[in-house]
């Protein structure tokens, strides 16, 4: 049953499962800098990585442009589609005690999104074929895919660029507070919607990087979302909500466990597996895996 | 200069405040006095805006902010340091600080105004890389008030600044206060040491249950006979 | 008085829905079929009503106790276990919901004394999921992805669906109604306001929300299995869609949560939308479903009843 690799087997695991996790990890920050700001569990994150897939995916076949050129583009628009869901969607439900209520926006939202792209792009799975796509590195015996590196680079770049937003900005560091005490900024003169708004447009550009990145590693649905949304929020369990950082590893720790899992136990089983280790967490350590403080208000 | 006009405070459908008026002077000490859970802190969190459920009117140099969010509050130059300090705990001293002289006004002299809060409180410059959690109380209540200084406000309103304050902190504390007031900043201060705050203060409200129960000068209230059997005679017998 | 009225006005109604399929010819009549959907979403909603209504816990999970429920029918159904008929078996329908409740006691004991809030939503989440992975993986079991075909044959009208539903709506209305005035009611209202002060006045919450957990699986289940012997073939993509979850808090949400009419509410008001939007707008109609609940959210988060009464306890 238990097949014992070589290493070249097990060392092309690794790759492929941090390779693969790193957009986990992207798309977990997001989840991670909304609930830090607003207590929101985002549900929609992963609809949102999967329409910015479709708009790289339109992007390449009407107009041609390569995904790592559109996805300058995308990103400005899912900063500026972030706010403005802000604005239209949670700026109410943001100030509200009962979080269910958010809750429930952000499942609407889902639901909306995907059912419209089905009705736009239909169900059957797409995929960005370029020239490269199946370029492959060799260094060293090991297979390296390129799409999979860039989109590791790009994740690390994208990871960086938000750490020394939240650590050099103004509004970065009234973000940082605000994960910590939203009522004290507003004593500041801060304005929690524009500290929320930024937040979501930070969260929905995310969403474009990694949707661009799902674009052209793996062919996707409208549906995969939910599954993506779900893959976030274990790697955010595993990383630490509230952890930058953290979340990223996060996702490349689950990317290895589902990569490894499915080679050991077969394919379907690694997503049980995933969310057996999404549930222990929960149960065992809310806080997440990395949360060293322990603190309670 | 800040000028409140029957003012009814709400939390849900428990009215908290009730028909309150009140004036602060321009460069004066005010202090609201009372028990634990008088209204006074609710009374500030309806000055700043935190509270929005009032009815009444709240005038500042003329303007009404009832309609405010706290944001616009502190714009105008009303600053709150609310109770229990609410620090970033995970940001540092210095990042505390600087948040403090967000609003545009103060943040073009963000610099300066960070070295006056150094020179205020030599502690903070030393530890101005470490996380504010990690501060030991009292410097905690010093950050706080030297972060509520940052955006330069005109009216400094303190909720309980020598709560959980060993009784050498607590007289520094008043210490710093009108040494505040020497320059130039308006005061406004809820205190449950109403011995201290009398003693400091121009002008004293007493609250009881959401209402105003007295007024005067502070000298005058900390030798009247009522306020002395009702607050000072029984729990701070000397202080 | 107005108690006598009330009840005499409510059984009218249901004799009125009850002879429905005399009235128009039921095997062509849309009506009957939207009507039966309208059952079905009944049973569900109170499921979640009164978990999340009236316990105050979000669960995001329902979806994995109604395909239980179908997969339970179809497994003793083809497995031939208990030689009692099966086709609207009372024994087989009975224990779908019975099979669902006691998983939820199972699985309820560790999420519910560990999870809080949006952490019990997301922890029902992955439950609902490892169940659907458990279902795709049960090889010749479970019939994998592909899923169980029971013999549709037995297929003769549409009839007893809907009186089956119509009686499984007003059982699931009337038990939930008796348990929310009962004691165990008060015990979940006030699990629901303040966790920490209920147990302060010495109620069990662990053994009251395990309980509204269960008996929501149990509805759940129950409606799984009707509908289950409807479609005749049970498949994770039809009985484990999260759909069976986000519809009944939609209903719920819509109609309001935390009362007795709520959902009734709710679910006429989306199956009428659904049924129109099946007619003029095929495909439309999970988009709508999107809108609706965040317009809902939006703008009159206490529901339809929240538009007649201010406060309900």
């Amino acid at each position: 049953m238990l097949e014992i690799p070589n290493l070249d087997i097990f060392i092309q695991l690794l790759i492929n499962g941090i390779l693969f996790g790193t957009m986990y990890g992207i798309a977990a920050i997001g989840l991670s800098l909304i609930f830090g700001t607003m207590r929101i569990m985002f549900l929609a994150q992963g609809s949102m990585i999967i329409l910015f897939a479709y708009v790289s995916y339109w992007f390449f076949e009407l107009l041609g442009l390569d995904p790592y050129i559109s996805l300058f583009l995308i990103v400005l628009i899912g900063l500026g589609f972030g706010a403005g869901i802000y604005h239209g969607l949670f700026k109410g439900a943001a100030a509200q005690e009962d979080k269910n209520i958010s809750l429930l926006i952000a499942v609407g939202l889902m639901f909306l999104v995907e059912n419209l792209m089905t009705v736009f792009w239909t169900a059957d799975p797409r995929t960005i074929s370029t020239g490269y796509t199946s370029l492959v590195f060799r260094p060293m015996g090991i297979g390296i895919p390129f799409n999979r590196l860039m989109g590791f680079i790009i994740a690390l770049f994208a990871t960086t660029g938000v750490l020394l937003f939240l650590k050099k900005t103004y509004i970065g560091i009234a973000v940082r507070a605000a994960a910590e005490d939203m009522e004290a900024v507003t004593l500041l003169g801060i304005n929690p919607h524009r500290v929320n708004s930024v937040v979501f447009a930070i969260g929905t550009g995310l969403a474009g990087i990694a949707g661009v990145e799902l674009a052209t590693i793996y062919p996707f649905d409208p549906f995969f979302g939910f599954i993506f949304v779900l893959k976030a929020m274990i790697a955010l369990a595993i990383g630490g909500i509230g952890n930058v950082f953290g979340a990223l590893l996060g996702g490349i720790i689950l990317g290895l466990l589902e990569s490894l899992s499915s080679f050991f136990i077969g394919g379907g089983w690694s997503d049980a597996v995933s969310y057996g280790v999404f549930l222990l967490i929960l149960m065992f350590r809310p806080e997440g895996l990395m949360v060293r403080s322990v603190k309670k208000a | 200069m800040l000028e409140i006009q029957g003012l009814n405070v709400f939390y849900g459908d428990i009215q908290a405040v009730w028909d309150v008026s009140l004036h602060v002077d321009e460069g004066s000490i005010v202090a609201l006095v009372g028990a634990n859970g008088a209204g006074k802190s609710t009374l500030l969190r309806a000055i700043s805006g935190i509270t929005s459920a009032k009815e009444g009117e709240i005038l500042f140099s003329g303007k009404s902010l009832k309609k405010l969010p706290p944001q616009d509050i502190v714009k105008m130059g009303i600053s709150h340091v609310p109770e229990g300090r609410r620090l970033f705990s995970n940001l540092t001293v210095y990042e505390n600080l600087k948040l403090g002289a967000y609003i545009p006004r103060s943040r073009r002299s963000v610099t300066q105004s960070i070295e006056r809060a150094y020179d205020l409180f030599p502690v903070l410059k030393n530890r101005m890389n470490q996380k504010a959690g990690a501060l030991s109380g009292g410097e905690q209540q010093m950050l706080a008030i030297a972060r509520a200084m940052m955006s330069r406000p005109m009216i400094l309103m303190l909720d309980e600044p020598s709560l959980g304050l060993s009784p050498m902190l607590v007289k520094t504390m008043f210490e710093l206060i009108m040494n505040l007031n020497r320059q130039k900043v308006t005061i406004l201060l809820v205190e449950q040491n109403i011995h201290q705050a009398l003693k400091i203060a121009d002008q004293a409200y007493v609250l009881e249950n959401g209402k105003i129960a007295m007024t005067g000068k502070g000298k005058e209230l900390l030798s009247d006979p009522e306020v002395q059997k009702a607050y000072i005679g029984t729990r701070w017998s000397k202080s | 008085m107005k108690k006598d009225k009330q009840v005499i006005l409510t059984a009218l109604l249901i004799l009125a829905f009850a002879v429905v399929p005399f009235i128009v010819d039921s095997e062509k009549s849309y009506l009957v079929y939207s009507l039966f959907l309208f059952f079905c979403y009944i049973i569900i909603s109170q499921a979640w009503n009164l978990v999340a209504g009236y316990t105050g816990q979000i669960s995001l999970g329902q979806h994995a106790f109604f395909g239980l429920g179908a997969y339970t029918t179809a497994l003793i159904w083809l497995n031939n276990i208990t030689k009692t008929g099966y086709y609207f078996d009372p024994v087989t329908i009975l224990l779908s919901g019975l099979v669902p409740a006691t998983i939820a006691a199972i699985v309820g004991i560790p999420l519910l004394s560990r999870l809080r809030g949006d952490y019990f939503a997301l922890g029902t989440l992955g439950m609902g999921e490892i169940i659907k992975v458990i279902f795709v993986k049960g090889g010749s079991i479970t019939g994998a992805s592909d899923g169980l075909h029971l013999p549709s044959s037995v297929y003769s009208s549409i009839r007893p669906y809907y009186w089956t539903g119509l009686f499984l709506a007003v059982f699931a209305t009337l038990l939930i109604y008796l348990i929310v005035r009962s004691r165990t009611g008060l015990a979940l209202k006030a699990i629901r306001e303040d966790e920490t002060s209920a147990a302060a006045h010495g109620i069990h919450v662990l053994k009251y929300k395990v309980l509204a957990f269960s008996i929501g699986a149990f509805l759940a289940g129950l409606c799984g299995s009707l509908y289950g012997i409807y479609l005749f073939h049970i498949n994770p993509d039809s009985v484990l869609k999260l759909d069976w979850t986000l519809y009944p808090i939609l209903m719920c949400v819509i109609g309001g949560t935390g009362t007795i009419t709520g959902p009734l509410l709710g679910s006429f008001f989306i199956s009428t939308v659904f049924s129109v939007a099946d007619i003029y707008f095929v495909q439309m109609h999970p988009v709508m479903a999107g809108i609706l609940i965040i317009l809902v959210m939006k703008f009159m988060p206490k529901g339809l009843i929240g538009l007649t009464q201010r406060k309900e306890l």
